[in-house]
């Protein structure tokens, strides 16, 4: 497999445009992933700008994670429940009820007559406005 | 040979699928199913919120409708696939119907390059090492990187949050603000590029920049 991946060969102007999608684990599938390591490793100007870029989105990431991590005003999540209890009972409930009937008749030697019924209530909810 | 898979992450979400026959679900059982699933993203919704919205008080009422909406439309939810992308996606809706200040902005789409291959870098010559625009940035307050960010314009603050800061992949920020896949790229590395000079403006402005000799 990897002799079947070592034929592949990418030029740098090949490699450059997508070095974004290389560090940001988007190129289509692993294949991609073998083709860009192994020219990484063949040409350091290539990694080099590879790591130089990596590094850098790595340092915004890390800004941004540390500032936009404001936590959400107390009371939020009890403004939520409150107002999911209340949806929740707008919702309204029907039941009725359903019958089902199985009829099973053999002719034979012996015939065979099997009747069965039952009603079951069958619950029924919906999400009203009104 | 020495060839690693590097850089392959799990995929999210998946660990743990309950069984659910939504249509039998009762609504005192879908209630607490979305309380107990649901609700463990609403500090990270709010955050989100902030960035939209730029001011508390309407980023808690986003927040809310966001959980409004996400709750009627919860048998809709597919259980076992990414919740937090769905309920993102309610988020990014909401803001658009009910909050944007200017309804009728365009979206940016006209002169907007689909081909995101807009990354300069076509020799190897440009960068050397570390320049003093990265330098510059290790003297950056959190102040100044919220400032920044909220300066953008939304199209590149919002697809560079949804990737940087929760990091989703272009596919899952493509469904939740509805564009193709490709003009994720291109705002994604537009916007990337438009904070880091940003950042470094601000670095300069407040005198930290020191120059890219002790490095």
């Amino acid at each position: 497999m990897i002799q079947m991946y070592e034929l592949v060969r990418i030029s740098c102007e090949e490699v450059l445009p997508s070095v974004i999608l290389f560090i940001d684990n988007e190129l289509p599938d692993e294949n991609q992933y073998l083709i860009f390591t192994i020219h990484f490793q063949e040409c350091p100007p290539c990694c080099q700008v590879m790591e130089h870029e990596r590094t850098t989105i790595a340092l915004m990431q890390k800004l941004l994670r540390n500032s936009c991590n404001e936590e959400a005003p107390a009371g939020l999540d009890e403004k939520i429940r409150r107002q999911t209890d209340q949806l929740a009972g707008q919702y309204q409930t029907e039941f009725f009820s359903q019958t089902t009937i199985t009829e099973l008749t053999m002719d034979g030697y012996t015939s065979i007559h099997v009747t069965q019924q039952y009603t079951e209530q069958v619950r029924h909810e919906f999400f009203s406005d009104e | 040979m020495g060839v690693t898979y590097a850089l392959m992450e799990p995929k999210e979400g998946l660990g743990e699928v309950a069984v659910v026959d939504r249509a039998k679900e009762s609504v005192a059982q879908k209630k607490a199913r979305f309380e107990r699933d649901a609700m463990q993203f609403t500090g990270q919704l709010y955050a989100a919120a902030l960035r939209y919205t730029k001011d508390p008080q309407d980023a808690q009422d986003l927040v809310q409708d966001t959980y409004a909406r996400a709750f009627v439309a919860f048998h809709q939810f597919e259980p076992g696939t990414n919740l937090k992308a769905w309920l993102y996606r309610i988020l990014s809706t909401t803001f658009i119907n009910s909050y944007r200040k200017d309804q009728r902005r365009p979206q940016l789409s006209d002169g907007e390059p689909e081909d995101w291959q807009i990354y300069e870098a076509s020799s190897h010559t440009s960068d050397q090492g570390r320049s003093a625009e990265d330098v510059a940035l290790d003297s950056i307050v959190d102040l100044d990187v919220k400032e920044a960010l909220a300066a953008m314009p939304e199209e590149f603050r919002i697809t560079v949050y949804l990737a940087d800061v929760e990091g989703f992949s272009y596919k899952e920020i493509a469904e939740i603000i509805g564009v193709p896949a490709g003009t994720v790229m291109s705002r994604l590395h537009r916007g990337r590029k438009l904070l880091r000079e940003s950042l470094a403006q601000y670095a300069t402005d407040r005198g930290f920049n020191r120059g890219d000799s002790d490095v």
